[in-house]
């Protein structure tokens, strides 16, 4: 009862925040009129609304809801309650690859999203790689993360600076402005995350089955190793997906979980599509807070996320400490 | 089960047994028993295929084990083991529940049998009024309990424990081992466990294996099998055998060997 609550209120907030942020901007409209301008067209305020404003809010939910959604998958795999794209090296594996593309060859920018999960896919291939010692062991799979991070982090910067005539397009890529983003972007992100993310609740139960240990998981008839590697690879496509078109973005991964966790509980059958929605309503709040508070100037999501997030996140826990009595 | 000239060892480490053959009567209770390090949860953890044997070969149901699919395996086979980790809200039921996913499929839903077997599984636990608790709000007999259930809802033939009674207060030890006992004389399930208590493992088994250095030294009946010089080849230690008529054998160690 009170999961489906949680659940009721988030949708509402989600389509509401949804519904201020494309009706709040430079140009403003009733919501009304943004309905009928969008149903039956001729007007001309709601048109450039539909060319710029809603590609943005698309792209935002759906960044959100692919980062934080990855972020309890690697939470499930890794056994980790630390692990997360950013944190482990996912997102700055699949950043650097986007930059290096952006970089080398531009006329392949089509293909990004394709070569952001490749170094998606190679940073969590090195984390497990040099983590795994007969088993997953916590500190030092987060020890290894955190260094693939930094080695990651420190090529893409290594490539900004060199002051080509490529910079621009590499901020672009690798900063989280959701400004400018066009419907190209949507079909993108739209594609790839709604695969991922219907893939994910369809391994909800290899995930719950994978937070009991291995071993259990492999009495029940599990093959944990298959699971392991399907589920991570989903992970990072998701992650990967929404870096190469949202841009990096550190933390959804990590807070919304633990948030969602404290809402709904630990069952991954609710737990995955309840951090789609809130993963989704976090950065478009994000975003539109971003972009309206000191408009005309924006600032960028991911900053404005980290400051919602945090205290939010360390409340949470608070109150769970007081409901559960630990 | 037939175990057939089996070895094991983890990488870069000796071999913690070597070729070692053994048989597993239907509808016993076998129970493992050795000193530290003797090897018997590894033999164990190969017999449930939580480990592979890097020689040699297991015959369950007249198949070979490394044969078997895993949801097969699942359905012929369950584990108890000494310690479990779980989130920390899950309840029982949804534990237990869990139990029934070797005969589940992705898009499957919950059948009359599914339900039947939680039904089943609690009742034998004595679980069924805790249902809808949390595993963490158990006592350590009752959640070891709740991971027997589990087990039981797998509705196998062959019900494995790993150490189950090692971190429970003797009343829940004595507890457990009853309702081995009774899983095994009501319901034919053949049992197969490590114990650490020589005591223990005399009490319920009908049939002992006692492990050293990776080799079986001695199997057979507990009572025959049992002797002053066993302990002092196998534990080094001196002890004293008695019989009584209400405890049957037992046996208490006096010193250490030297």
């Amino acid at each position: 009862m009170k999961k489906t609550i949680y659940f009721v209120t988030a949708v509402v907030l989600l389509v509401a925040v949804a519904l201020y942020s494309a009706a709040t901007g430079s140009i403003k409209v009733g919501p009304w009129e943004l309905i009928q301008g969008l149903i039956y067209g001729g007007n001309d305020h709601v048109d450039v609304i539909r060319d710029f404003r809603l590609p943005r809010i698309i792209v935002s939910i759906m960044t959100g809801a692919a980062l934080a959604v990855s972020g309890v998958l690697l939470q499930a795999v890794m056994r980790n309650p630390l692990a997360d794209a950013g944190v482990i090296g996912i997102s700055s594996g699949a950043g650097f690859v986007s930059v290096l593309i952006a970089t080398l060859s531009p006329t392949l920018i089509f293909w990004m999203p394709a070569f952001s999960v490749i170094g998606g896919l190679v940073a969590c291939f090195l984390v497990y790689l040099f983590s795994w010692r007969s088993g997953l062991q916590p500190l030092r799979l987060i020890l290894v993360g955190v260094a693939i991070n930094a080695m990651f982090s420190g090529l893409s910067q290594l490539f900004n600076y060199r002051g080509s005539y490529a910079v621009g397009n590499v901020n672009q890529a690798v900063s989280s402005m959701f400004s400018m983003k066009t419907w190209n972007d949507v079909e993108m992100i739209l594609l790839y995350s709604s695969i991922g993310l219907i893939i994910a609740v369809l391994l909800s139960t290899w995930c719950n089955m994978l937070s009991l240990q291995d071993r259990t998981a492999s009495n029940l008839g599990l093959r944990v190793m298959r699971a392991r590697v399907i589920i991570s690879f989903v992970a990072v496509l998701l992650a990967s997906i929404a870096t190469a078109i949202g841009g990096l973005i550190a933390f959804v991964g990590l807070l919304i979980p633990h948030i969602a966790r404290q809402m709904v509980g630990t069952d991954h059958k609710i737990l995955i599509p309840f951090c789609a929605i809130l993963g989704g309503l976090l950065i478009l709040l994000a975003d539109t807070i971003g972009r309206t508070i000191i408009a005309p100037m924006e600032i960028p999501a991911s900053v404005i996320m980290t400051i919602i997030g945090g205290p939010f996140l360390i409340f949470m826990l608070m109150r769970g400490d007081r409901v559960n009595g630990n | 089960m037939e175990i057939n000239r089996i070895s094991f060892q983890y990488k870069n480490s000796e071999q913690i047994l070597s070729e070692l053959s053994t048989s597993i009567a239907q509808g016993k209770i076998t129970t493992i028993i050795g000193p530290n390090g003797s090897g018997k949860s590894t033999l164990l953890a190969l017999l449930a295929r939580n480990n592979m044997p890097s020689a040699g070969q297991i015959i369950i149901d007249g198949r070979d084990l490394q044969q078997l699919k895993s949801k097969e395996l699942a359905r012929i086979l369950a584990v108890v083991h000494q310690q479990n980790e779980a989130p920390y809200d899950l309840t029982v039921e949804k534990l237990v529940e869990y139990g029934r996913l070797p005969y589940r499929h992705m898009f499957s839903s919950e059948t009359d049998e599914d339900r039947e077997a939680v039904e089943w599984a609690l009742a034998c636990t004595k679980l069924t009024e805790f249902r809808s608790r949390r595993l963490n709000e158990l006592s350590g007999g009752q959640k070891q309990r709740a991971w027997v259930a589990m087990a039981l809802a797998q509705k196998t033939s062959i019900l494995f424990l790993d150490e189950p009674t090692t971190f429970l207060d003797i009343y829940y030890q004595i507890e457990l081992l009853d309702l081995v006992q009774q899983l095994n004389r009501e319901h034919g399930l053949t049992i197969v466990m490590v114990l650490h208590d020589v005591n223990q493992a005399i009490r319920y088994s009908d049939d002992i294996k006692v492990l050293k250095d990776g080799n079986i030294i001695a199997e057979g009946e507990p009572e025959t099998i049992m002797t002053s010089e066993l302990m002092e080849l196998v534990y080094g230690v001196k002890a004293i055998i008695r019989k009584d008529e209400e405890t049957g054998m037992y046996i208490v160690p006096i010193a250490t060997n030297g």
